[in-house]
């Protein structure tokens, strides 16, 4: 996928070294950029406490949607009793068409595994996992090739670099439905068991990987630690903004001019991604932040800061960092029913909220769309949506009823339209047309 | 107390010896330690131990929190989300079941916003839940009979064990056998294969054996235990099925009851309101209810509420509690002119004098109208031919569907009555000396249905006819009899429907141990209604006499009462038709001259087949379903016995739940010989999945599929005995519905004469369970199925055990490492590894496979150095 470089200003951190897509990332060529060089440097000379404590300087907040302070899960790992512990770099990207984390592990692998190894050796692990997506075989395949160099050079293995601190890093492929992404089914799924999450807390960082503390992050959270251990904490925390540093990826899509992905700092305004991929095709009608379970914007709402507590807020998603822009040829109402409908459909069907309550909001959506809405429906799906949200057990059952949720709050006049007046604005819902004609 | 209880342990220091840190890796995950600590739950201060989850505190001390995957075996598990409790500072509420307490937590587990989430839970699981508790038979019997228990015993040849059964809900099997209208019967699930259950005639057949048996001194007998004497005294007003019934189980219940009864001998409507053709007096009215004097009730006759007493009198003369069931007696009037000529008369006073058989005077070849559609109506008409009136016409205004004992008017058709359908009357035409002459009719439509549900008619002009007679019956529903009310009852009121004003769950009147049940609370029903009336305000009354708060009755009496609706189910479709068998019945012309019972009842033979008709559709569960007890608890998807709504037994169902959409049918599997699967009634918990894998070891299930299609089953569907199930039982035990039973079934011993056998083996092949297995000396030999569990749970826990697997991996890397022949030194591994690996000499099993670790130098690696072996 394309990338889309900002303006000079704009500072560069995890797609810095980044080739382009087609030549092999070679250690040699990386080590060149300045791959690997925290890593000879810090693992010899500095104690796993003091990379913490960097880490919780800097303010780096996970990537993988949560925006948790990396800093602070490292350390709550790290203070568990002594015994096993396990990193895990989540590189499964769940949602649909997003390809950020892919291209990053395709371009930059080596960030990945330094950043993988900083955090084994910040809580004390000895081995380590890249989970991705199996369909991934390019990223797969780097990966794997980057760790073999990285072993053969002893930047990782036994003793890594005669420090004594050992350091064994597997590649895992792993197929499965969205809900993959989701750390403690991840977990589950390395373990060869049914992917289904676990009740949080205890927290991986506490009981994780065959019930040790684990480490779980974000590919993309990982690749900015090198970085970050390399120019110093400070440097980091002086980007973007105050309470969540540094630069984040995002990918833009839909109806845009110039479709990619772009490296931004995180406080960005969703106006000002949508003007980064050549502004909208066609009329900017919504733009659906965070991915299926993320929430729809309608322009008014677009100077939100790309932060988590914000788009929370305004009912969307950080979520896998994808904006897909809506134009006005399509129907906020059957795009709503869509994303719940799939997230039903992904689900892993442990808790009830989730198997049985999604399969009912997206029937209260297929209602809406077909043109048999009942008068209540609209309540219905608002209460609905409020208590699984309580009951959830894992964050996409918790997230899942965003879209038509936010949906109603931008969108009302649309739904209304839908279910009082029987007509799809768009003229999306071909059904619901059918039915408001036969009643006339 | 509590603060003398040992404080928080602390965390010990880690210990030094790596021996000592593999112990620490390894203790139990919820260690057992006697630390405690306080918390605040439900604003009761209490004490935790270190390691228990909120939920274990809760139970620890009383406080029901309700669950249905949890499993107290193992660590929760979270899939049902009804433990949900508030956490106060937390912002979304966790589950308690694998939330670990806390010292100083301040914890709320009924807050509003917890029951409204566990409902929509409930909710949706019923959305999806295609099964029911009870069948519909029962479920749709007033009384809720144990209809499918005591076809059992029938089918059995054990009458009297199908009269116990049946007398736990109603005390008259016999007197039910005859005057039910049988509302069960329509909703039989044997109507999908052929025809529904004859089940009224299959417990008159029953409860008529055990009076035979009492006509040779036999006793009646009796459902429950009876209760020691409580020393309490309560007066039962009426003798009617209501009254009798209240006054059988408060006798049970060991209360001293006396009956005080209006009229010369007991039995109320059933003596003096139903024909003898229809309930022979003597032969069962009276012997049936000798059971109920059996037990010590008293009876006191000729003595009438308001007339011979008062309830103040009775609570004067001692009386704990009294129960008013004294029926309904006064007939509606017509409101047509002309009503009061000669000739018309009450029905209900006609057949008072026709059923002590006496003719009733002059009713001898005149011409009879009858208005009404009702049971009173019907016995008039029948009993005016056995009289010898010249021409009976029954007239209703309502259409035949509609009528309350529609399937008894053929039966008068036959009979030689002539009935006439949606006619009302408007004047009753006299002559000069004020004696009926006829009666003028109106034709009438039927309009938008009511209240009932039935369509309500509407008089049609210009379509009055007239029909000639000399008598007219009035028939048209009655009401009670209240002018006691002004007299000694202070207290006590009618509604505005002129009906006794009592609670419908606890039956008590605003008079303080006065209760009022039947038909004076309710109105004109069924006998089978009254009678469950009857027995409900008996246990009421019974918690009443006990002490019990009045307002915790009506929670056991929801408990005990309501039913769910159900959904569409899968029809029966396999079983063999074989259409219900009729009772015999005299021709029409002999029995409408004669008050002898006109049926022929079963003999034992068709008696007993026609109960093995019975498909058993039953929820084996009932009585132990979690599901059942919680929406029962939450309100979801159950008949209520609330009185505000829809009459007296309103309900609220399943089609009122808000998330009604898709759901699933399941087919039953019930090829495995001890465990029968109903996937319809699973919830998908995954206590099965949870427990089968992680006590058992077999892993016989696991949640298949994804999304809304997701279920706990075995892998790919298939029979359980193509699993590695070893019969144990316990998914069966831990499943919280019915989805997973254990199999009725009678277990047998073998016996192997073994001077005959020929130790082919064919036994040993055939055998499913492996229960025959060939000794060593080519003789059968006893096997236990210990084996099969013992590998399983070998091979179950090293994937669980994180040590190997680290082992594991680490031999992994060794090869890979001597492969590529990069140096590693010597003191690489850990040194938690066992011995066996650790050390180069390695055992058997390690140097066999190539796994023993390679070591470049040659030092303390013993006799392994310049190790290359290659995968």
């Amino acid at each position: 996928m394309q990338i889309l470089r900002g303006d000079a200003a704009t500072p560069s951190i995890l797609l810095a070294r980044a080739a382009d897509g087609a030549a092999e990332p070679s250690l040699s060529a990386a080590e060149a950029t300045g791959a690997w060089k925290a890593w000879r440097k810090l693992v010899k000379t500095v104690s796993p406490e003091e990379i913490v404590r960097k880490i919780t300087a800097s303010g780096l907040r996970g990537r993988g949607g949560a925006g948790f302070p990396t800093g602070q899960k490292w350390a709550a790992c790290a203070s568990q009793p002594p015994g096993i512990r396990y990193a895990v770099a989540n590189g499964f990207e769940a949602d649909p068409g997003a390809q950020l984390d892919r291209t990053l592990m395709e371009r930059d692998p080596h960030a990945v595994l330094e950043g993988l190894a900083f955090a084994a050796f910040a809580v004390g692990a000895h081995q380590a996992y890249v989970v991705v997506k199996s369909t991934a075989v390019v990223a797969v395949r780097r990966l794997r090739d980057a760790l073999r160099a990285a072993e053969e050079e002893g930047l990782l293995g036994s003793d890594v670099l005669g420090s004594g601190f050992d350091l064994h890093v597997e590649v895992r492929e792993i197929q499965g439905a969205n809900v993959l992404g989701e750390e403690t089914v991840l977990l589950r799924a390395i373990e060869d068991k049914r992917a289904q999450p676990d009740q949080r807390p205890p927290y991986p960082a506490e009981k994780g990987l065959w019930d040790k503390p684990t480490v779980v992050n974000n590919v993309e959270t990982l690749a900015a630690v090198p970085w970050i251990l390399g120019n110093g904490a400070e440097a980091f925390s002086k980007i973007g903004l105050a309470s969540a540093p540094g630069t984040t990826l995002v990918q833009i899509g839909g109806a845009v001019k110039q479709p990619g992905i772009a490296e931004v700092v995180l406080g960005t305004t969703v106006s000002d991604l949508v003007k980064l991929a050549g502004g909208p095709s066609g009329t900017l009608k919504a733009v659906l932040v965070g991915g299926p379970s993320g929430g729809f914007l309608p322009p008014s709402e677009l100077d939100v800061p790309l932060e988590p507590g914000a788009l929370r807020d305004r009912g969307a998603l950080w979520g896998s960092g994808t904006v897909l822009v809506v134009d006005d040829r399509a129907c906020i109402v059957d795009l709503a029913s869509l994303m719940t409908r799939f997230l039903n459909d992904e689900a892993c069907g442990k808790t009830i909220p989730c198997r049985i309550g999604l399969r009912r909001l997206a029937e209260i959506g297929d209602r809406l769309t077909t043109g048999h809405a009942r008068p209540d429906d609209v309540q219905l799906a608002t209460d609905l949506s409020s208590d699984t949200r309580d009951a959830a057990l894992c964050g996409l059952e918790r997230s899942a009823p965003n879209p038509l949720m936010s949906g109603m709050r931008y969108f009302m006049p649309e739904f209304e339209d839908h279910i009082v007046r029987g007509i799809c604005p768009a003229g999306v819902c071909q059904p619901l047309r059918v039915a408001a004609g036969a009643a006339q | 107390m509590t603060d003398t209880l040992p404080q928080v342990r602390e965390a010990s220091s880690a210990p030094d010896a790596a021996i000592e840190r593999l112990l620490e890796t390894q203790t139990p995950q919820r260690p057992q330690t006697t630390g405690t600590f306080q918390v605040e739950i439900d604003g009761r201060q209490l004490t935790g131990r270190i390691g228990q989850t909120i939920l274990e505190v809760c139970r620890d001390h009383g406080i029901e929190v309700p669950t249905l995957c949890y499993e107290p075996k193992l660590p929760g598990f979270g899939a049902c989300r009804m433990c949900v409790v508030e956490v106060e500072g937390e912002e979304h509420p966790p589950i308690s079941c694998s939330r670990t307490c806390e010292p100083g937590m301040v914890v709320q587990t009924q807050t509003p916003r917890l029951r409204q989430v566990r409902k929509t839970n409930l909710e949706l699981i019923f959305s999806d839940h295609n099964a029911y508790c009870l069948p519909p038979c029962q479920n749709k019997c007033p009384s809720h009979i144990d209809i499918p228990g005591f076809l059992k015993a029938n089918t059995e040849a054990n009458p009297r064990e199908a009269t116990r059964i049946f007398k736990r809900t109603i005390p008259f099997p016999s007197v039910l056998g005859r005057v039910c209208p049988a509302p069960c019967e329509e909703h039989c699930r044997r109507d999908e294969v052929d025809e529904a259950i004859a089940i009224r005639d299959s417990h008159r057949w029953a409860g008529d054996q055990v009076l035979k048996a009492q006509a040779k001194g036999e006793k009646a007998p009796v459902p429950f235990e009876v209760q020691k004497p409580s020393g309490k005294r309560v007066a039962v007003i009426g003798s009617g099925p209501a009254g009798m019934s209240s006054a059988y189980y408060l006798a049970i219940a060991g209360h001293d009851v006396t009956v005080f009864e209006r009229d010369p001998a007991p039995g109320g409507m059933l003596r003096y309101g139903i024909p003898q053709y229809r309930l022979p007096k003597v032969e069962v009215l009276e012997a049936e209810y000798q059971g109920v004097w059996d037990l010590g009730v008293k009876i006191v006759c000729d003595a009438a509420l308001g007339r011979d007493f008062t309830l103040d009198d009775l609570q004067n003369q001692g009386y704990d509690a009294v129960c008013v069931a004294i029926g309904c007696y006064d007939t509606n009037t017509l409101g047509v002119p002309g009503e009061d000529a000669d000739g018309v008369f009450d029905g209900l006073e006609y057949l008072r004098v026709a059923t002590l058989g006496l003719p009733f005077p002059g009713h001898k070849g005149k011409r009879v109208v009858v208005i009404g559609g009702g049971f009173t109506s019907m016995d008039c008409t029948r009993t005016s031919i056995r009289q010898g009136a010249s021409a009976v016409t029954l007239v209703y205004r309502r259409d035949m569907k509609d009528m309350p004992a529609s399937n008894e008017v053929h039966e008068a058709i036959e009979e030689g009555a002539t009935a006439i359908f949606q006619a009302a009357p408007t004047r009753v035409i006299v002559d000069a000396k004020n004696t009926v002459t006829g009666v003028e009719f109106q034709r009438m439509r039927l309009g938008e249905p009511d209240a009932s549900g039935r369509r309500r008619p509407e008089p049609v002009a210009g379509t009055e006819f007239t029909i000639d007679c000399d008598r007219v019956l009035l028939a048209i529903g009655q009401g009670p009899q209240l002018d006691w009310l002004a007299k000694g009852s202070d207290g006590v009121a009618a509604t505005k429907n002129k009906r006794l004003a009592a609670d419908a769950v606890t039956f008590s009147t605003g008079r303080k141990g006065v209760f009022g049940t039947g038909d004076v609370r309710v109105g004109a029903a069924t006998v089978v209604q009254a009678n469950a009336e009857g027995r409900r305000a008996a246990y009421a009354i019974d918690a009443y006499l006990k002490g019990l708060d009045l307002d915790a009755i009506r929670t056991r009496q929801t408990l005990a009462e309501p039913q769910p609706e159900f959904l569409s189910i899968v029809p029966f479709t396999g079983e063999l038709k074989e259409p219900r068998f009729r009772l015999k019945s005299m021709a029409a012309d002999i029995r409408n001259k004669s008050y002898v019972e006109y049926e022929i009842p079963y003999s034992q033979q068709e008696a007993m087949s026609e109960s093995k008709r019975c498909l058993q559709c039953t929820c084996e569960a009932i009585g132990y379903c979690d599901l059942r007890r919680q929406g029962i608890e939450y309100g979801t998807t159950l008949q209520t016995l609330e009185p505000q709504a829809r009459g007296a037994f309103s309900f609220r169902s399943v089609s009122e739940n808000r998330f009604t959409g898709i759901n699933h049918d399941y087919i039953r599997d019930d090829s495995h010989a001890f465990i029968l699967r109903e996937p319809s009634r699973c919830i998908d918990c995954g206590r099965c999945a949870n427990v089968c894998k992680e006590v058992v070891g077999a892993a016989c299930y696991d949640f298949m599929r994804t999304g809304f299609d997701t279920l706990v089953t075995t892998p790919l569907d298939m029979s359980l005995n193509t699993t590695p199930c070893v019969s144990c039982g316990r998914c069966a035990e831990t499943c919280p519905t019915g989805a997973l039973m254990p199999k009725p079934r009678v277990l047998e011993k073998y016996d192997v004469d073994e001077s005959r056998c020929i130790l082919c083996g064919i036994c040993v092949d055939a055998c499913p369970y492996d229960a025959l297995r060939c000794g060593p000396d080519f003789e059968l030999s006893h096997e236990s199925r210990e084996s099969p569990m013992i590998d399983l749970m070998a091979i179950s826990s090293m994937d669980r055990d994180t040590e190997i697997s680290y082992v594991r991996r680490e031999r992994d890397w060794a090869d890979r490492a001597a492969a590529t022949g990069r140096p590693w030194p010597a003191d690489r591994l850990l040194p938690m590894l066992p011995p066996g690996i650790a050390n180069g000499n390695g055992s058997g099993h390690a140097s066999e496979n190539g796994h023993g670790p390679g070591v470049n130098d040659g030092g303390s690696g013993g006799g392994h150095a310049g190790h290359t072996h290659a995968r």
